[in-house]
């Protein structure tokens, strides 16, 4: 199995997945710069309103697309040139690979995140904010939009596992992340569907007492359940997949 | 011979779901209508907006983030057809000009995106007759809020042609594309140059007009840089 990641790192670091990984800071930084905070009263935490800000497009629009890009990327090896047919030729089962690279996966995803609160810290430290800094906010925040990608980084592993060609895979991902812009908005909805989930997750102003923004019976059914769905879904497909 | 590539464009398409697509595409930006009325139609009639004008107004608001988005999507499949399968040595060595391969490419994807707006068009119309609005159907406005948006984002299917066909790792066009789609969503915050912002049809001179005119050139423009950069290219 170690041997498996290591095999996934030496691959990763031929496959360009810097640039890709690094639009997670720079969406940061544009939402930062264009983004108006002007709105919030002045005795609310000048911090907390950015990254309330920041998040509204980050969480709800990137963070589940560029999920679909990452998973995509790391299935590319092996869609080109038969690489599906050599990697599992290896003594390794295929089981083990596809849990591998959805490890990768979510590392992957986490890295974005680590980088994102670095381009956040920055536009503040820019935009010469004086309030103190909300260490516990922001990481519930970074942390839960991470744990809220796990059933979408599943579904879109399985997706690219499925189609050779990046389209394909991210046009699932699109149809399924719009709909999240509306469902936000829904009180009755919004807590059901994974695809707003790492909005809800990332999602300031929710409740603060608990661990995370949202319920841990919210957190288990709908984040838990869906990855069990997808996980399973895309395990059990990538078992029998005709190579 | 254009007309010969253009068959063989169309011939590729089969049986990838793009239709499909094309026909998704402007049936999810009026069926987000269709719940917003469904939900809030008491509180358009509370507000006194239960009128043609702001229906048309809300389906405009997502047509330029879903034009972005299936241009992305529409261009990488087009590209990634030669790309993913390694056979533009084979396309290229045909006895065709690569400018015309190039040129039939932009016009198929073209040909979508005016069959999905013309789509977004009726799906728009029917539901706006369904809702039974008091005032008479502007049909000028619906075919001008279609249409627009298209024009004025030729710029970004020049741009994400270009680069879909230059680069064969699809994932470094698609994150291009994603990040134009946020900037497309921020569309009333970021500057008037930047040709995301266009397809929302917002500029500081309020003439939606403006970001028609500036697509058509700025795009006739991308799409040469691109064709030439194309045709100077070596085949991998």
């Amino acid at each position: 199995m170690f041997t498996l990641f290591q095999a996934e790192w030496f691959k990763l670091r031929k496959t360009n997945i810097l640039p890709i990984l690094f639009t997670g800071p720079i969406v940061g930084i544009l939402i930062g710069l264009f983004a108006n905070t002007d709105m919030f009263p002045d005795e609310a935490n000048q911090w907390t309103g950015l990254l309330l800000v920041m998040n509204l497009t980050y969480a709800l629009l990137f963070l589940p697309l560029v999920t679909g890009i990452l998973a995509a990327t790391i299935c590319r090896y092996e869609h080109q040139a038969g690489g599906w047919k050599q990697l599992l030729s290896l003594p390794v089962s295929r089981e083990q690979v596809f849990v591998t690279k959805y490890f990768l996966l979510v590392f992957l995803i986490l890295v974005i995140q680590l980088l994102y609160f670095l381009s956040f810290t920055s536009v503040g430290l820019v935009r010469g904010l004086t309030d103190t800094f909300p260490m516990a906010i922001v990481w519930k925040s970074i942390v839960g939009g991470w744990i809220a990608t796990f059933p979408l980084a599943a579904l879109q592993l399985w997706m690219s596992t499925m189609f050779k060609s990046f389209a394909a895979s991210f046009s699932v991902n699109v149809i399924f992340t719009l709909p999240a812009i509306l469902a936000i908005n829904s009180a009755k909805f919004g807590p059901y569907y994974p695809w707003a989930q790492p909005f809800s997750m990332m999602y300031v102003g929710g409740d603060t007492t608990d661990v995370f923004f949202i319920p841990w019976e919210q957190l288990l059914t709908v984040v838990g359940g869906s990855f069990l769905v997808f996980f399973i879904g895309g395990y059990i497909y990538f078992k029998r997949k005709p190579i | 011979m254009i007309g010969k590539l253009l068959q063989v464009e169309f011939m590729k398409l089969k049986r990838k779901g793009i239709w499909f697509l094309v026909f998704l595409g402007p049936f999810g930006v009026v069926s987000l209508q269709m719940v917003n009325y469904g939900v809030r139609k008491e509180w358009f009639l509370h507000q006194g907006t239960y009128n043609w004008d702001y229906y048309v107004l809300n389906v405009s608001a997502i047509t330029p983030f879903a034009l972005i988005l299936g241009i992305v999507i529409l261009t990488s499949f087009m590209a990634s057809i030669e790309n993913e399968t390694n056979t533009w040595k084979q396309m290229l060595a045909l006895p065709i000009t690569r400018w015309s391969v190039y040129l039939s490419k932009y016009t198929t994807l073209l040909f979508l995106l005016i069959i999905a707006s013309s789509l977004l068009a009726i799906f728009s119309l029917l539901f706006g007759i369904y809702l039974d609005f008091q005032n008479d159907i502007p049909y000028v406005d619906i075919i001008r809020y279609s249409f627009y948006p298209l024009f004025a984002a030729l710029p970004v299917l020049g741009l994400q042609l270009w680069i879909s066909t230059v680069i064969q790792n699809q994932g470094l066009p698609i994150t291009v594309g994603v990040i134009g789609v946020i900037l497309a969503y921020m569309a009333y915050f970021i500057p008037d140059w930047l040709i995301w912002k266009w397809p929302s049809l917002d500029n500081q001179w309020n003439e939606p007009l403006l970001n028609v005119y500036w697509g058509l050139a700025v795009g006739i423009g991308i799409y040469f840089v691109g064709m030439i950069d194309f045709i100077r290219r070596d085949v991998k």
